[in-house]
């Protein structure tokens, strides 16, 4: 994977202390030639005195955070002398001053590590694939019997290349975990980066450490709807990716969730070209589900812990039960409908029972009441399409996800309300499943775009914010490995940055670097990040003690916007053509017009749910599948009504006598 | 609009060797009396439907009594209210074996009952802007099923009126018969129905807010101690509020279509069917054993009743050396007593599911079992039935044997 150190390397400086500026365990100084390749972010390898065949020699690695230029100039003002006044005639000063290309860098590692000495004035190398595998303390990881290294991008300074990797165990657990990107709209190339990330861990996660997979939130337009098409790349790129030892192919398996639209059977996603509609995969719950995560939908502005038990009353006496409402009527509540039926019992009887005198039922009081209802009931109605009384028409396979698979879920579409419900329902079943190691995989890596809007740093404490904390908490234990990413790192709760063990900035916003949480960074260093090219980052991970700058080729997929053009997204059908496209997806055999006759006066949800039943089954013979559930037609007959109720019932002849 | 639901009258059941003063059995001539009675109530309510949702005789050739009686209590019902229309299915006892097998549920045809013996009827009645799909027991149990909706364009109300099980219902306490067809609640789609009756489950229930088993008007297999608990558990989750569906013991259901609001009509019974509180036994000698069980026999007024009294933990020394004169009297004077004695767990033997190192059931006695419990033509001889099924087995297992 790595290159061997070149032989007999020329030292490109010298490591010079003065009393002012001296050198320490952990900073150094060098000086350079005028010319050279030298540069903020480069990597370097100091030689102390004492010959490498003693093999006594320390040797300390550093990364350059800052560089200074200066002459033996006493004053600007004896410049301008020297130049009679006149810049274009500076040039041609008789003698040329003494110039210097002064670094300071930060110590990557010392070995011996111990005793800890000040850095050596020794001289300077560039480093070279070994030295950087070295500097970064991936030698460990790297070379072990159970290499677990991710390669995320190359190290390029000073002419040099080198893979850098990341170490799984504090990528994906249990170590550390978690991964956050930050930096400014699209040149940051934070969703690249991730989908880059995502085919690097696919073709690298360790085979002891198991089976892993990805699902992915699509929050923003066409964004990761076309993971399984192959991008354009330049051969460049694949350079890149032979370099990274990573396959330059888009995902092999891809599964795509959308919800449905209002109208039940067209899938609210962009990816709805004809060729590949095909893949989407329906998702849609039913009350039960969305009563499970019902706190999701209050906590957005209030945090009620009446409402908390209300819900909770609706879920352990209410759902599914033979309920008695008190005013005399029982209930079964299995659907929305039967919910607002039992609610609208619930405050009729409280006005007409109680006289309106009583403004509690079984301790809650009604305003909690009208609140939760209000909220159930519009989740109903705002993603319809998503939440549906037909229950789970396809959900993820929680017990049987498979190996490097990304998962797909689309809600770039949906109503932020559903947005936070798809969420929270989602992340909590995964971690649910791994906790009892019923997954299907060890672990799962959860990409969330804009986590700003997930997990703010300001505002209240949702249900989704409160459980994003607690997977950067506990979820490397588990597997559960969150990689969020957002314009704006400052406006992201700060456990849930903090808690990422590797931290990765794009190209970032000079005044995002004003705040307090680049502190540590040297001015050089932020300029570098404010100017950084489309491709190269900048990464913190916890075996390099210093931020690291890499590049990376452009992920091997279809960008978003790339896929709307080439694949344009069909316009709605409708209802009928919609559920013959669905049926013939389960069986290229069936003709349109055999369904279209077969659901011809039917209810389109009779029909939804018989397509769903369908879907869910997968039978061998889809139509016939569908054409059962759909039930066979009774035809209406009317009694010959008149002639018989006037028509006079036969008296019973004498032998009918009592029997008993 | 009105509509009384009724299901499971298993008229011409028979059970336990008493005889009327006529000379029929006396448990068929209760089942028929809970009727009568049910009919008595109808007349005064007067409903504008009546829907009987299956199971209308315990097997597909009753008895000539229950023939003619139910013929009778029809022509009640049809000169009592001549303008409502009386529907009824059949259910899985009174369904046909084959196509050949005539069925006497024809002969009320000529009452001008609706009737839905195999195929689903939709049946319109303008007059009360009203249409009932009837869906008997036969056309659920085969592959191709009717869609259970109402007729798009149709009448305003809809009812529904079908015969089978409804999810898990009754698995707690085997108070669900076996051999039902499945309903779930996708199938019946409860929230296009005005409303759905349903027969097969034997205690009155709903399975929506809008969906009801209505039960049977008499304590009747399987398991009518089971049904008595579910009753109990019933009125344990339901409060002591003033204005709930008050429900105890058997009945029919009288339903306001329109807003579905539900209230049961009980019946009361001929006789009671009385679970003495049980007998802990165990480390008891037969005397002190035969003292507890007066006891309970004395609190409680068994005569002419159906009794039963559990009594755990029962050694076979101790149930051996029990006063049997007593309880030969106390199965005199009650309709049926049932001293159900229990071993204690380790000396169960087969029959028994629970604990390790079980013997399991011979096949003869599988077959044994099921055939005294099977539904019989009213006609056979169960004994004699049940031992020709054992001989033909046995004859089977002799000549497979070398
Ligand atoms: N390694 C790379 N080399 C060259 N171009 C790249 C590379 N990675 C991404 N790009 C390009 O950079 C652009 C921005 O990338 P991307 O959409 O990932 O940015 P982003 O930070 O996620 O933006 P936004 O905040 O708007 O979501 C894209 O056009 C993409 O093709
Ligand atoms: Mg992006």
């Amino acid at each position: 994977m790595i290159d061997k150190a070149t032989p007999s390397p020329t030292a490109i400086g010298r490591v010079v202390a003065t009393e002012l500026k001296p050198a320490t365990p952990h900073q150094f100084h060098f000086w350079t030639a005028t010319e050279t390749t030298v540069g903020i972010g480069a990597i370097v390898k100091v030689q102390g005195a004492g010959s490498t065949e003693q093999g006594a020699a320390r040797v300390v690695y550093g990364v350059v955070t800052d560089g200074f230029a200066y002459s033996d100039l006493a004053t600007p003002l004896h410049d301008v002398v020297g130049a009679e006044g006149d810049p274009a005639r500076a040039a041609d000063a008789p003698t040329a001053r003494q110039e210097i290309r002064y670094w300071t860098a930060a110590v990557l590692r010392q070995t011996p590590e111990e005793p800890l000495q000040p850095v050596p004035l020794g001289q300077v190398f560039l480093a070279d694939d070994a030295d950087v595998a070295q500097a970064l303390r991936m030698d460990a990881f790297l070379y072990s019997a159970t290499p677990t290294a991710i390669p995320i991008g190359l190290y390029t300074s000073a002419g040099r290349e080198a893979p850098v990797y990341l170490d799984a165990d504090f990528l994906i657990g249990p170590e550390a975990a978690h991964l956050n990107i930050s930096g400014v709209s699209g040149l940051a190339t934070k969703t690249s980066a991730v989908e880059f990330l995502l085919a690097s861990i696919f073709a690298h996660f360790p085979p002891h450490k198991g089976r892993v997979a990805a699902v992915c939130f699509n929050v923003k337009g066409p964004d990761l709807c076309f993971l399984d098409q192959p991008g354009n790349l330049s051969d460049e790129d694949r350079r890149r990716y032979d370099r990274l030892v990573v396959p330059a192919q888009p995902f092999e398996r891809v599964k795509l969730y959308a919800p449905l639209k209002a109208d039940g059977v067209n899938l609210n996603t962009l990816r709805t070209h004809p060729d590949l509609v095909g893949d989407v995969e329906p998702l849609t719950w039913g009350l039960q589900e969305v009563v499970d995560y019902a706190e999701v939908l209050l906590n957005r502005d209030d945090i009620d812990a009446k409402a908390d038990a209300f819900i909770d009353f609706l879920r352990d006496r209410v759902l599914g039960r033979t309920f008695d409402d008190g005013f005399g009527g029982t209930h079964r509540v299995q659907s929305f409908a039967d919910l607002d039926r039992l609610f609208r019992s619930i405050f009729d009887g409280l006005e007409i029972t109680a006289g309106g005198r009583s403004d509690t039922w079984r301790t809650h009081h009604i305003a909690t009441m009208r609140k939760v209802r209000n909220r159930l009931l519009n989740i109903s109605t705002r993603c319809k399409g998503l939440v549906t009384d037909d229950g789970p028409a396809s959900d993820l396979p929680w017990t049987e996800f498979e190996d490097r698979t990304v998962y797909v879920i689309d809600i770039a579409n949906v109503d932020p309300l559903g947005q936070d419900l798809v969420f929270a329902r989602v992340v909590s079943k995964l971690r649910e499943q791994l906790e009892r190691r019923e997954l299907g995989v060890d672990a799962v890596v959860v990409f969330v775009d804009e986590l700003n809007k997930y997990a703010p740093g300001d505002g209240p404490d949702t249900y989704v914010k409160k459980m994003l904390l607690d997977i950067s908490e506990r979820g490397r234990y588990l597997g559960l490995v969150l990689f969020g990413a957002e314009q704006f790192r400052s406006q992201v709760h700060r456990r849930v940055v903090g808690n990422a063990g590797t931290q990765v900035f794009g190209r970032m916003d000079m005044d995002e670097l004003a705040t307090p949480g680049y502190q540590v960074l040297t001015p050089a260093t932020k300029s570098k990040l404010a100017t950084l090219p489309i491709g190269e980052l900048m990464v913190r991970h916890p075996h390099f003690t210093q931020p690291i700058f890499v590049r990376f080729p452009k992920p091997p997929v279809l960008r978003g916007r790339d896929g709307v053009e080439r694949f344009p997204p069909a316009a709605d059908v409708p209802f009928d053509d919609a559920v013959v496209r669905q049926l013939v997806r389960l069986d290229r055999r069936i003709r349109p017009n055999q369904v279209k006759d077969l659901i011809a006066d039917r209810e389109q949800d009779d029909v939804r749910r018989a397509l769903a039943a369908t879907r869910r089954t997968r039978p061998d013979d889809p139509l016939a599948y569908f054409r059962k559930v759909l039930g066979s037609r009774v035809a209406a007959e009317v009694p010959p009504a008149a002639p018989r109720e006037h028509r006079a019932v036969q008296p019973l002849n004498p032998i009918s006598d009592e029997p008993y | 609009m009105r509509l009384a639901h009724l299901a499971d009258l298993h008229l011409g059941f028979r059970q336990f060797d008493r005889q009327t003063p006529k000379g029929t059995n006396q448990r068929e001539a209760d089942i028929a009396e809970v009727f009568r009675r049910a009919v008595d109530d109808l007349l005064e309510q007067q409903p504008d439907l009546i829907v009987i949702a299956g199971d209308i005789f315990h097997s597909v050739r009753p008895t000539n009594a229950a023939i003619l009686f139910f013929f009778r209590e029809l022509h009640r019902l049809r000169t009592g209210l001549p303008a409502s229309p009386i529907v009824a299915i059949a259910g899985e006892h009174d369904t046909p074996r084959s196509t050949e097998t005539g069925t006497i549920l024809r002969l009320y045809e000529a009452l001008g009952v609706d009737l839905a013996i195999e195929e689903p009827r939709r049946i319109v009645y303008p007059k009360l802007d009203c249409g009932v799909l009837a869906v008997p027991h036969q056309a659920l149990a085969q592959a191709e099923r009717p869609a259970l909706r109402p007729e798009s364009g149709g009448p305003t109300l809809n009812v529904l009126v079908s015969h089978g099980v409804h999810g898990g219902l009754g698995e707690e306490r085997g108070t669900m018969e076996y051999g039902g067809a499945q309903l779930s609640r996708e199938l019946l789609a409860p929230e296009k129905w005005n409303y759905i009756a349903l027969g097969h489950y034997h205690t009155a229930q709903s399975v929506a807010t809008n969906a009801w088993y209505s039960g049977s008007l008499e304590y009747l297999p399987p398991n009518p101690w089971g049904q008595l608990q579910d009753e109990a558990a019933q009125r344990g989750t339901r409060g002591g509020r003033k204005g709930k569906l008050e429900r105890t013991g058997k009945g029919y259901l009288l339903v306001d279509v329109k807003s579905a609001r539900v209230s049961f009509r009980p019946i009361t019974p001929v006789r009671r069917h009385l679970d003495l509180p049980p007998v802990q036994a165990a480390g008891l000698n037969a005397k002190e054993l035969d003292a507890q069980i007066a006891e309970r026999v004395s609190a409680a007024k068994i005569d002419d009743q159906i009794v039963r009294l559990l009594v755990w933990d029962v050694d076979r020394t101790v149930a051996r050396d029990l006063d049997h004169a007593a309880i030969r009297e106390y199965k005199a004077r009650a309709l049926n007593f049932h001293l159900d004695l229990r071993r204690p767990e380790s000396q169960r033997g087969a029959g028994s599911v629970a604990g390790a190192g079980v013997r399991r059931q011979t096949l003869t006695e599988t077959v044994r079992d099921f055939l005294g419990r099977r539904p019989l033509d009213a006609e056979l001889n169960r004994e004699s039935f049940v031992k020709l099924g054992v001989d033909y087995l046995e004859s089977v297992a002799r000549e497979e044997s070398p």
